[in-house]
């Protein structure tokens, strides 16, 4: 159980981190969001204690971090951002050399070495030098180190940068694995990584939390409505009786050519009117050619939410989030 | 403890794998051997007294070679934040780095060995306790100026940076013995304590005097400290 209360940080007039509080339960994986310069490197780097802050407390299972640092870091794995290594050493010393300062048992050692060379892919690179290796496997060898003395804590800035389609992949189910036992913190700005991986999700923007909530929390968070992309195929297509009769819809655009129309419209995510629809269009005699509805995406929530919001707005209402996502619609 | 051992290990065997510090080394050694052969063939003493002081002018200039890189390399590359975070001391990265570039000193000063065996050979009369003291000071004096040459590495991030700063430093502490004669003669005393060339000159007469080894032991802690206390606020501030 991680805890952080009312943490500030500022670089000079910048106040990079301001005020924010969260904790994080063992055994989950929670996903730091945000655009760049959100503060959620210079979070991280205070909860491993590489920068102190201004003002405000971290505690680890109810232990400040800075009673007993030795023992703190000892807990912790923790990936940098730019994921720092020695360029002249070879990726086999640079783990050795990790595992001596933390004072791993050579079987111990031996033992963690198997595992992180075969979950992180390392087999091949293991006697090559790091400053010739690729982004990707840079990467993965920051994982394999953060991971090498099995920590209960993982603190990730950023864990999939640089790296391919299937590297990333690969990257993510080892941490879905690692999260099931472990309480792992990453941060991205790539939206579906946290989608796909975190249990909870933390946005972050301009040093402030605008939303701390559960993954699938998330989505009726601002999705009450959805967008539907319909066109239909016939003569004098006349929609206007169907959406008199449907108050709840909203159109918003429509595009007539000569025996089709595409209409977008704007529906209440509660409501169904699949069937009310294909009866009418059957009863005119139409044809449906193309019906798709989309989700609000948590792209689409983060766009709305880090975007130019009024400083006092920790938690905008729904209203406010709408029509910003409105506005961007129209911009599109 | 055994950080500071895997710290310099590790630096150490760094270190012997790059190209500069065998320039480093090379440059060193022909410099000092061209002034060990000026200095026998032109004086004929058989004693190292001559090599001594020549090499402890160069140290002026190669020990911050070898120390520039220590922790302004580690923060520029950013792994800094690497070692900061694992369950090691800040101290423990200072130590390693002093032992690490003390290791490289004395692996240099191992070819004095082939200055000692031609004295040895076609000398007589050969003082041998002041060779070795001398040598041994001769080391104790180059603990003193890596210590002072990591400081200056902790300082900026620039290598470049760091061997300049680590030079004047270094350089001030040598050419105080030479400013001796601008001090009013009160302060002489009190000035010419802080020259190194007024502690190494026992140890190359042969005689040790604990005074002398205690001035090197307090140079190397007082700028170690000040290196771990620069590093642990620089840390800490991460102003940009």
């Amino acid at each position: 159980m991680i805890e952080i209360k009312n943490l500030s940080r500022s670089f000079g007039t910048l106040r990079a981190v301001d005020d924010i509080s969260f904790s994080v339960s063992s055994g989950s994986i929670t996903g730091f969001l945000g655009p760049n310069g959100a503060g959620k490197t210079t979070t991280m780097r205070m909860m491993v204690s590489y920068l102190r802050p201004d003002s405000g407390s971290i505690t680890i299972d109810g232990k400040s971090i800075y009673e007993d640092p030795i023992a703190t870091s000892a807990k912790i794995g923790y990936l940098p951002e730019h994921n720092p290594l020695y360029d002249e050493m070879l990726v086999l010393e640079i783990l050795k050399y990790v595992a001596d300062l933390r004072k791993m048992s050579a079987p111990s050692f031996a033992q963690r070495r198997a595992f992180v060379v075969a979950n992180c892919g390392l087999k091949q690179v293991l006697t090559q030098k790091i400053g010739t290796l690729s982004k990707g496997f840079r990467q993965r060898v920051g994982l394999a180190m953060a991971i090498l003395h099995d920590p209960d804590i993982l603190i990730l800035d950023e864990p999939t940068s640089g790296l391919d389609p299937n590297q990333i992949i690969e990257i993510r189910e080892l941490i879905r694995e690692l999260g099931r036992e472990k309480t792992v913190i990453l941060s991205s700005h790539i939206m579906q990584e946290v989608q796909a991986l975190c249990d909870r999700v933390l946005i972050i923007n301009k040093g402030k939390i605008v939303v701390d909530n559960d993954i699938d929390k998330l989505d009726d968070y601002l999705n009450d409505f959805q967008m539907m992309h319909l066109e239909l195929e016939g003569e004098a297509i006349d929609f206007s009786e169907f959406l008199e009769y449907h108050p709840e819809l909203e159109l918003i655009s429509a595009e007539a050519g000569e025996h089709n129309i595409v209409l977008q419209l704007r529906i209440p995510s509660q409501s169904d009117i699949r069937h009310d629809l294909a009866r009418y269009v059957a009863e005119n005699g139409w044809l449906i050619t193309s019906l798709y509805t989309q989700q609000k995406s948590l792209e689409e929530i983060f766009h709305s939410l880090t975007k130019e919001v009024p400083a006092s707005l920790t938690m905008p209402d729904p209203m406010t989030a709408t029509e910003l996502a409105r506005d961007e619609e129209e911009e599109i | 403890m055994k950080a500071i051992w895997t710290i310099a290990r590790k630096e150490y065997q760094l270190a012997m794998r790059s190209v500069t510090s065998y320039i480093v080394f090379i440059l060193f050694l022909v410099i000092s051997g061209a002034g060990f052969s000026a200095s026998i063939f032109k004086v004929g003493l058989a004693e190292l007294r001559g090599l001594y002081s020549f090499q402890h002018i160069l140290f002026i200039f190669f020990i911050p070679a070898i120390t520039m890189g220590s922790i302004a390399r580690e923060r520029s590359n950013g792994t800094i934040e690497l070692l900061s975070t694992l369950p090691i001391r800040l101290t423990h990265v200072v130590w390693g780095k002093i032992l690490a570039s003390t290791m490289q000193l004395a692996t240099l000063l191992v070819f004095n060995l082939i200055p000692l065996a031609i004295i040895l050979i076609f000398g007589q009369g050969i003082d041998i306790g002041a060779i070795l003291l001398g040598s041994l000071g001769i080391l104790i004096a180059g603990c003193a100026y890596i210590s002072i040459g990591v400081f200056a590495s902790s300082l900026p991030s620039n290598q470049v940076l760091a061997f300049i700063i680590a030079f004047f430093i270094s350089g001030f502490f040598y050419v105080i013995r030479y400013l001796l004669v601008l001090t009013p003669l009160a302060l002489v005393r009190y000035v010419q304590y802080f020259s190194f060339e007024y502690h190494l000159s026992s140890f190359m007469r042969g005689v040790v005097d604990v005074r002398d080894i205690l001035f090197f032991l307090a140079v190397i802690v007082i700028f170690a400290l000040l290196a771990e206390f620069n590093l642990q606020s620089k840390n800490l501030m991460q102003e940009r």
